[in-house]
């Protein structure tokens, strides 16, 4: 993560997403996906082939592509169909866009109630036996059981969560890396899935981005570096206010 | 063995002169790197510390940022949108150099009318217009926190103060001033082994200074986890970072 300042002189926090090594791996029609769109399958970072079990080698040879070690499906419009095969790149996104990201959050094992739901446990002194960072009750007596979705001590962490309508600020064509607002969740080096905001506020917000996708093998030639427009570039002069 | 072309033996040449290198005083160039080019240790691909450095060397570029210890006394302008000249000028001596990369902070502290103020800037902020070194000097310590607990007349610093020349440009010097305090309690104990403080003039009874021994743990310089050999990546980060800004 790293901080990013606009021309009037805020900071934000942006996180580092890289690009690696993205193709799409098949397509599924509607009728056969079984949903109510067209699914691409993308496949993410490379990885050995001894990794995987035989049976998953089929479809990355189908794509004519070395096995991947995270495969996800997008949601697509007929429109956006992209042959399996093709890789993806950062160019994909464009600054200004607003974007989701969804990962596995950091596992924290099995925890207590205190850490994994918040609970305000009992005081530390005053004759407290033995009870200091429990439950207390859980139930009450005319119920007789206890309700489905009771919060307990389990396992933390460690499943898919998104974070909503993160803008991107930057992106580096070179080295395919989007800069995207806030924080993202996951660890360090996790894989992340990347997807346009399904927000109603950012349902417009697209200006003209690469459709289907950017080619890398087409005509235009993208600058190293795309910025936002309120981005401060450190090859501008210090801010100054009038 | 030789043999000449015309059958005379071959002419005499005489060993070459050996080349006295003079350790001594061949001083070592002091090359100074900024600690927030260092990256820390971690699990972090080492892109993104090259990505930053080449964003930090840009702003470099753009605006001088002078090259500076704990214990120089600066002074910064910045530029302040609810300032009637719209720019903000703070002179204090640095108490802490913090941060990594481009996020790197360095805090000012002054005694403004008897109020004492200090200033975390952001060294790679771009509402920083200036920032000028006016007085040289390094302390016996890396970090002055403990100024906060010291007689005020060790914080203050005039702020119209003009910039004390330099004369040579060869070694920055050192103050081995001994601070005095107030009395306790101090916002820290600073006495304790782990501040490692050498540049406070400790009043305390005897037994008080032996007692605060107690918390020393003298495993600690031996333990190799903690060890983080820098030379390395400091000669690389160096070379890059000399490149970089001749071009």
């Amino acid at each position: 993560m790293m901080p990013i300042w606009t021309k009037s002189g805020e900071k934000h926090a942006v996180t580092l997403l890289k690009v690696q090594d993205c193709h799409v791996l098949r397509y599924l029609s509607k009728e056969e996906a079984g949903g109510k769109t067209a699914k691409l399958l993308v496949g993410g970072k490379n990885v050995s082939p001894f990794s995987k079990p035989e049976s998953a080698h089929e479809i990355f040879k189908e794509a004519g592509v070395p096995p991947k070690q995270k495969v996800t499906t997008f949601n697509v419009t007929d429109d956006a169909i992209i042959k399996p095969g093709t890789p993806l790149y950062a160019a994909h996104f464009r600054p200004g866009q607003f974007v989701d990201v969804t990962a596995k959050t950091i596992g924290k094992g099995f925890q207590g109630v205190m850490k994994r739901w918040g609970f305000k446990g009992q005081p530390a002194s005053h004759g407290q036996t033995k009870t200091h960072r429990r439950p207390g009750a859980i139930s009450t007596n005319q119920a007789s059981k206890i309700y489905r979705g009771k919060r307990m001590p389990g396992k933390m962490g460690n499943i898919y969560r998104t974070s909503f309508g993160l803008k991107v600020w930057r992106i580096n064509t070179k080295h395919d890396i989007i800069y995207v607002n806030g924080s993202v969740p996951g660890h360090t080096n996790c894989l992340v899935k990347v997807r346009d905001s399904k927000l109603p506020t950012y349902k417009d917000c697209n200006k003209n981005p690469p459709f289907p996708t950017f080619f890398a093998d087409g005509d235009e030639e993208l600058p190293e570096d795309l910025f936002d427009e309120e981005i401060f570039q450190f090859t501008d002069p210090s801010v100054t206010f009038a | 063995c030789r043999v000449s072309s015309d059958g005379k033996p071959p002419k005499f040449q005489p060993p070459p002169k050996p080349v006295i290198i003079d350790r001594k005083t061949q001083k070592e160039e002091r090359r100074f790197l900024s600690p927030e080019f260092i990256p820390p240790r971690g699990r972090t691909d080492p892109l993104k510390y090259y990505i930053e450095r080449k964003d930090m060397i840009q702003r470099r570029k753009v605006f001088n940022i002078p090259e500076f210890y704990v214990g120089h006394v600066l002074a910064v302008t910045t530029a302040d949108p609810y300032a009637s000249d719209k720019s903000n000028r703070f002179v204090g001596i640095c108490i802490q150099r913090g941060g990594k990369g481009l996020g790197a902070t360095f805090v000012l502290r002054n005694v403004i009318e008897d109020q004492g103020v200090e200033i975390c800037y952001e060294l790679y902020s771009p509402r920083i217009r200036a920032i000028e070194v006016l007085k040289l000097e390094k302390r016996l310590d890396e970090n002055l926190m403990y100024l906060r607990d010291a007689l005020p007349e060790y914080s203050t610093f005039d702020v119209n103060m003009k910039r004390v020349p330099r004369k040579d440009d060869e070694e920055i010097p050192v103050n081995k001033v001994q601070v005095r305090m107030k009395p306790k309690p101090w916002s820290k104990r600073w006495e304790r082994p782990k501040y490692n403080i050498k540049g406070i003039k400790f009043e305390l009874p005897e037994h008080k200074m032996k007692a605060a021994q107690k918390w020393s743990q003298p495993w600690l310089e031996f333990d190799m986890l903690r060890e983080y050999d820098t030379s390395k990546i400091e000669e690389k980060i160096r070379k890059e970072l000399s490149e970089e800004l001749e071009k």
